[in-house]
């Protein structure tokens, strides 16, 4: 094997210098008897965002093919990784950090970065399995141990059957050996990337990973690391499947403006100019030496081209003919400061807006000496939106007060895709499909019969819009409550609102967590459109398909997007009550022990007698008062007491040595227990 | 006075009850000294009830508040200690001497060596050996025995070796034909003892010596000898005595190894070097991990990792042309902050995991030597670290860094530089078991050559290993179980889960067939119930109830109930002595007034 390797790999050396484009197809033919070898890719996306902001994706694959080795022997990729994927089972991940939310309203919601990459705050993790159903919680549970330990974050919490639930057919990789759960509000820091770049060849030391400062990244609006893992199918017998990693890492960034200094009245309009130095404060000084491409792209998003297209017809007034991507290049309203190795256009037009251009650099080209900085100084004021998804879903609670509320889903339609949709809009019985799919906790108690309805601010019945539901009520303390429903929503609709109503539960004190004043976390729901695919397909190329970033963008996965997650005050007990009530019965019983004591050995008679002769003895001044005023109260005539007063100075005594002695107890307790 | 008094019409006739007691009749009688009647007992019996069913409840209280605790076999954890501390476990050993070409009384050899091998042994404080000796004298057709009826020296067939056997000179041949005489026996250690021409003493790899010694030797001297390679060499393993390695096994809880090759790049920017350890892991490995199958379970991993420079400096020797690391910086030599050698999710959490690691230099620090602590150049180039694993340096041939700027991943070590650095790896993983990779032993009364095996470890060295193990593994069971019932008893009030005792108890008893087993002389099965005796012990001692610290403390138990008992207590005690004082007023009172009037009438 090994004599045969070596000549072809100097075949491959001499090849991959020049002829980079002819390997692949060659080699893919040759490998066919060959071992194929574990490869690695890093890509970088950036995107100027509408509302003055960078999307900066990174985008790292890692593949090992189906061998005998895998989970034993590693060259490239993560031995960890592939451990894990061994031991538990697992067909499928994914695993998301994120801190912030994604703005689909400015930021867009229907490309490909928004729906697969936009993800609910905290930890996200769903898996699906290669296990016998009964199996499936154990190795879940498992899993979440170990990805626990690996990235350095609470995913462990997700153990519990109260956190994750089996989703039927509403989430996308629908299986019936999935699980899926969300930790709303685990914080994702440092401690998580670091991990997480462990498992990269050349972690953050070489290629385009040297990007990732830390303060920059974190300093974000938007900071989402995600690692999505597929185990594809084992080639024969005996062979153990092989590993596709995807790792991306999703930042939002607002550009440092270059340009200070200027104070013109239209500043406000014009996108701020760039570069990776002055968003990240690091450049690229060449690639990872064991990735097999290492590309940068740009990409400018279909409301932008049309906009600069539109643009450039005004100032040219010049009608030429079509716009084609070279004197697109060469008479731009934005400079780059390196030319780019290759421009791609969208090739669908189906959206009459216009296709997105991506303009690509190859970082090979570039070295320590003159390291890679892409920068865009923007020459004109641009402004543009963003393609959105055809709803915009927000949701909300209701109600008031510690006792019950109800939550509310609410779908707006977004003006940019009207037209979109008027495509269809003059067939009478147009539908738009709708995905819900929501994990209630079981403390927040859904009454899924108060499912309501609103189209256009008009109750609906439900059995019109709702064509199918799938509800698993929660237990108590045992599992949540998982709604999945398709709405059929006609295409012209303007809003739609679905409200379901829910009492508030009880934890058992030992359920709280510490902070339980703060409120609880329900998770995002997810509302997907399957009828709408978020694919970018760019001229069939090998060098396209060569790209897993690009190819990832080619792939027809339905527009997704996330709520808001909710935040829902329940009734939090006074936590030291359990001493309270033990405190105030204790003392209850003690009273009425005592006085039933005194009562059962009271001599009446001789109490009676003695307070007489005490009475007879007694003559103080303000016992005489009382005595006195006691008399005229009642109405009686004052009997003046016949025995001379006697003085006070025993009880005194008495007082003073009951004091001593609960002092002296005091100290005696104080000197015993420290 | 109104108090009511039963007995006072029967006991007290004078003071006819009909008739109230008038103080005034009488003008010596004073109330606050005397009374006609009894006292009452009624309310002093009523407070005394309650005062004692009040402290009738406190065990029951007491009872209600215990938590639970799972009752641990104290004792028996005690004597398990104590009886390894005191004698120590004797695993016993058959050693048959087999002297050809000699004319001599058995019996009298055997007592010389029997002799010297007690002169020899050196008293190990934690395991020692049960032996037994037979000796047979080969005369060709007959033989003398002794014992004569030993089962060890009865099973071999006077005259299948002869002296011709060992005339010629490949070891190895004469190794195998003893394995094939004495094969197919229970376990003994046999040293031949042969007159010859040359002189020459092998030990081979199996369970035998051989000694070729000249006509004019000594009875005595061969006597001294054969003592010395039965003790020194296959009892100890040739090791030195008291090293501290000797007592720690590199070999997890569960009686698992895993073996992790790690090739790091330190700057992949100069050059990319890939291994095909999976030729080595079937080949040189294997035969070792089958070889050592009876004292470790061993798996073995491998992974390339790159941008992991080391973390100490080395300097430019000008004479050697090239970059020195002096041994003094070795601690800093692995860089735990770049080298993320990891652990392995394949393994279970109580495998041990030993690290090796070949480091390929960058180019500008590219021919690194190790410098011994004596000046020299390491001839491997590496170094180990108990109980972690071990370094080899590897430098690319010649230093040249790729004269095109793109050093893609083609570089693959030569199979004969891989196989070289396996071979030390394989010599440091015996060190990392406390064996020597040289093929002499030199004892006091000679040299043996020691013939290696390729499998990494002779069969008597894994029959060392294997003692050694389940030696080790009991006395950590034992230790471990002794700190677990110190940490309970020293906690009174700490939950014990019914699975820690039942845990301790299998333990326990693992323990004691490891015992039993070992001194009947079946080490597989003592080794793995040994191991499965520390294994439970630790479960026991980790167990995550133990490890929570929310056991019901006494504070807490007296903050919970003081509310009741401290006022309730005080009412009952204060009434109680209340009550008693009075009484015991009372009483006086009246018998002065019966004095009194038994003086008057």
């Amino acid at each position: 094997m090994a004599l045969l390797q070596r000549p072809f790999f100097v075949l491959l050396l001499v090849l991959t210098h020049q002829f980079m484009q002819y390997w692949i197809a060659f080699g893919s033919v040759n490998e066919e008897g060959q071992k194929q070898e574990e490869e690695f890719n890093e890509e970088l996306l950036l995107k100027p965002l509408p509302d003055r902001k960078v999307l900066a994706h990174f985008h790292f694959q890692s593949s090992a093919p189906p061998s005998t080795s895998n989970g034993r022997h590693h060259h490239i990729f993560p031995k960890a990784i592939s451990q894990l994927v061994q031991k538990f089972r697992v067909k499928e991940m994914e695993l998301s950090f994120t801190q912030g939310r994604w703005n689909y309203e400015s930021w867009g919601g229907f490309d490909p970065i928004p729906s697969s990459n936009a993800k609910p705050p905290g930890v996200e993790l769903w898996a699906v399995f290669d296990v016998p159903q009964h199996q499936i919680d154990a190795s879940w549970q498992n899993l979440t141990h170990t990805l626990s330990g690996l990235f350095c974050a609470s995913i462990n919490f997700l153990e519990s059957t109260t956190t994750y639930s089996a989703p039927e057919w509403s989430f996308p990789p629908a299986s019936g050996n999935l699980r899926y759960g969300t930790l709303p509000r685990e914080a994702v820091c440092t401690e998580n990337l670091t991990p997480w770049l462990k498992l990269l060849p050349c972690r953050d030391k070489a290629g385009i990973a040297v990007l990732l400062d830390r303060p920059s990244i974190y300093r974000g609006f938007y900071h989402s690391q995600r690692l999505h893992l597929t185990s594809t199918g084992s080639g024969s017998e005996g062979m153990v499947s092989g590993i596709i990693l995807e790792q991306t890492l999703t930042v939002v960034l607002q550009p440092n403006s270059q340009r200070a200094g200027m104070a013109y009245a239209s500043e406000r309009h014009i996108q701020p100019s760039w570069s990776l130095t002055s968003i990240f404060g690091k450049q690229v000084s060449g690639t990872c030496v064991l990735a097999k491409s290492s590309n940068v792209y740009l990409l400018l998003d279909r409301g932008l081209v049309a906009e600069l297209e539109h643009l450039h017809k005004e100032n040219e007034k010049s009608a030429e003919n079509g716009f084609t991507s070279q004197n697109f290049w060469t008479k731009p309203s934005f400079e780059l400061s390196a030319d780019p190795d290759r421009i791609f256009i969208e090739e669908n037009s189906l959206h009459s807006k216009g296709s997105s251009v991506l303009y690509k650099f190859q970082v090979e080209k570039y070295s320590e000496s003159e390291p890679f900085d892409l920068s865009l100084t923007w020459k004109i004021p641009v402004v543009w939106l963003s393609q959105q998804a055809p709803l915009h879903a927000s949701r909300f609670l209701m109600g008031s007060g510690n006792e019950r509320g109800a939550i509310a889903i609410s779908l707006k339609s977004t003006q940019l895709s009207e037209g979109f949709m008027g495509a269809n809009a003059d067939d009478e019985r147009c539908d738009l499909q709708v995905n819900v799919f929501q994990v209630v906790p079981w403390y927040v108690k859904v009454y899924f019969h108060s499912l309501q309805v609103f189209v256009n601010q008009q109750p609906k019945a439900i059995s019109d819009i709702i064509e199918k539901i799938h509800v698993s009520p929660s237990k108590d303390k045992v599992s949540p409550g998982v709604m999945e429903m398709v709405l059929k929503l006609p295409c012209k609709v303007n809003s739609a609102a679905l409200t379901i109503e829910f009492d508030k539960g009880f934890l058992h004190i030992d359920e709280y967590p510490p902070d339980a004043n703060q409120g609880f976390d329900i998770p995002s729901a997810i509302i997907s459109f399957p009828n709408f695919h978020a694919s970018m397909i760019f001229l069939k190329d090998d060098s396209v398909n060569k790209s897993p970033l690009l190819s990832k963008f080619q792939e027809k996965s339905p527009v997704m997007s996330y709520t808001e997650a909710l935040l829902v005050p329940l009734t939090t007990p006074d936590f030291s009550m359990p001493y309270n009530v033990i405190t105030i019965t204790c003392t209850v019983f003690a009273l009425y022990f005592g006085s039933l004591l005194n009562v059962l050995r009271r001599r009446v008679a001789e109490e009676e007698r003695f307070l007489k002769e005490k009475a007879a003895k007694k003559t103080g001044r303000l016992s005489l008062l009382l005595s006195k005023l006691s008399a005229k109260l009642r109405g009686r005539q004052w009997e003046p007491p016949s025995s001379p007063p006697a003085s006070s100075s025993f009880i005194n005594a008495k007082l003073v040595f009951k004091v001593i002695l609960v002092a002296g107890l005091a100290v005696g307790w104080q000197y015993f227990f420290s | 006075m109104p108090e009511i008094s039963d007995s006072d019409s029967s006991k007290l006739p004078d003071n006819a009850s009909k008739v109230p007691p008038q103080p005034q009749s009488q003008p010596d009688f004073d109330p606050k000294l005397m009374r006609e009647t009894k006292p009452g007992l009624k309310r002093l019996f009523l407070t005394l009830t309650v005062l004692f069913s009040f402290l009738l409840g406190f065990p029951f209280l007491w009872k209600s508040v215990e938590i639970y605790r799972s009752p641990l076999p104290f004792r028996e954890i005690d004597s398990l200690l104590t009886q390894l501390r005191s004698d120590t476990l004797l695993f016993p050993l058959h050693f048959h001497a087999l002297f050809i070409g000699f004319d001599s009384d058995p019996d009298r050899i055997r007592l010389s060596i029997l002799s010297e091998i007690t002169k020899v042994t050196s008293q190990n404080p934690k395991c020692s050996n049960n032996y037994t000796l037979s000796v047979t004298v080969d005369f060709g057709p007959r033989c003398l025995r002794f014992p004569i009826s030993s089962p060890h020296s009865i099973s071999y067939q006077c005259g299948s070796i002869t002296a011709t056997d060992f005339v010629q000179n490949d070891d190895v041949a004469v190794d195998e034909k003893l394995e094939s005489v004495f094969s197919g026996k229970t376990k003994e250690y046999s040293v031949v003892v042969v007159k010859g021409e040359s002189e020459k003493a092998v030990v081979g790899k199996y369970r035998h010596a051989w000694m070729v010694v000249g006509g004019g030797w000594e009875m005595e001297i061969a006597a001294v000898k054969v003592a010395e390679v039965l003790v020194k060499v296959f009892v100890n393993g040739g090791r030195e005595e008291g090293s501290i390695r000797n007592e720690f096994m590199p070999v997890g809880a569960d009686g698992k190894i895993v073996l992790s090759f790690n090739l790091l790049n330190a700057d992949p920017r100069d050059w990319v070097y890939d291994w095909d350890f999976r030729k080595i892991d079937d080949g040189l490995l294997a035969t070792m991990i089958d070889a050592l199958g009876p004292v470790a379970n061993i798996s073995v991993e491998s992974q390339v990792l790159y941008h992991t420079p080391k973390a100490s400096f080395s300097y430019w020797n000008q004479k050697l042309e090239s970059h020195v690391f002096s041994n003094k910086d070795l601690p800093f030599f692995v860089n735990s902050n770049e080298w993320h050698l990891d652990t392995s999710i394949a393994a279970g959490g109580r495998s041990k995991i030993l690290q090796f690691v070949v480091y390929v230099p960058s180019a500008k620090e590219c021919p690194l030597l190790l410098q011994l602590p004596n000046g020299e150049i390491s001839k491997t180039n590496g170094f180990i670290s108990p109980m972690w694993g071990g370094v080899i340096v590897w430098n690319p041939q010649g230093c040249l860094k790729d004269s095109e700027n793109k050093p893609t991943a083609g570089h693959r070590i030569p199979m004969q530089d891989l196989e070289n650095m396996f071979e030390v790896f394989i010599g440091q993983f015996r060190q990392i078991f406390g064996f020597k990779s040289v093929n002499v032993y030199a004892g006091a009364s000679g040299v043996w050559n020691l013939l290696p095996s390729e499998r990494g470890f002779t069969v008597w060295e894994v029959d060392v290993l294997s003692r050694q193990h389940t030696c080790f593994n009991l006395h950590s069971c034992a230790t471990t179980l002794g700190s677990l019932s110190r940490l309970v008893q020293s906690l009174p009030r700490m939950i014990i889960m019914d699975e820690i005792g039942k845990q301790v108890k299998l333990s326990l008893e693992a323990a004691k067939l490891a015992q039993s087993n070992a001194s009947s002389g079946v080490y597989e099965s003592s080794a793995a119930s040994s191991r499965k005796a520390r294994s439970l012990a630790e479960d026991s001692f980790f167990h995550p109830s133990i490890m929570s610290v929310s056991y019901y403390s006494f504070e807490h138990c007296f903050a919970v109930y003081s509310p009741f008992f401290l006022p309730v207590s005080m009412h009952i005690g204060l009434a109680a002595l209340r009550e008693l004082r009075r009484y015991k007023k009372e009483k006086a009172k009246y018998l002065a007034w019966k004095a009194k009037s038994n003086t008057a009438s």
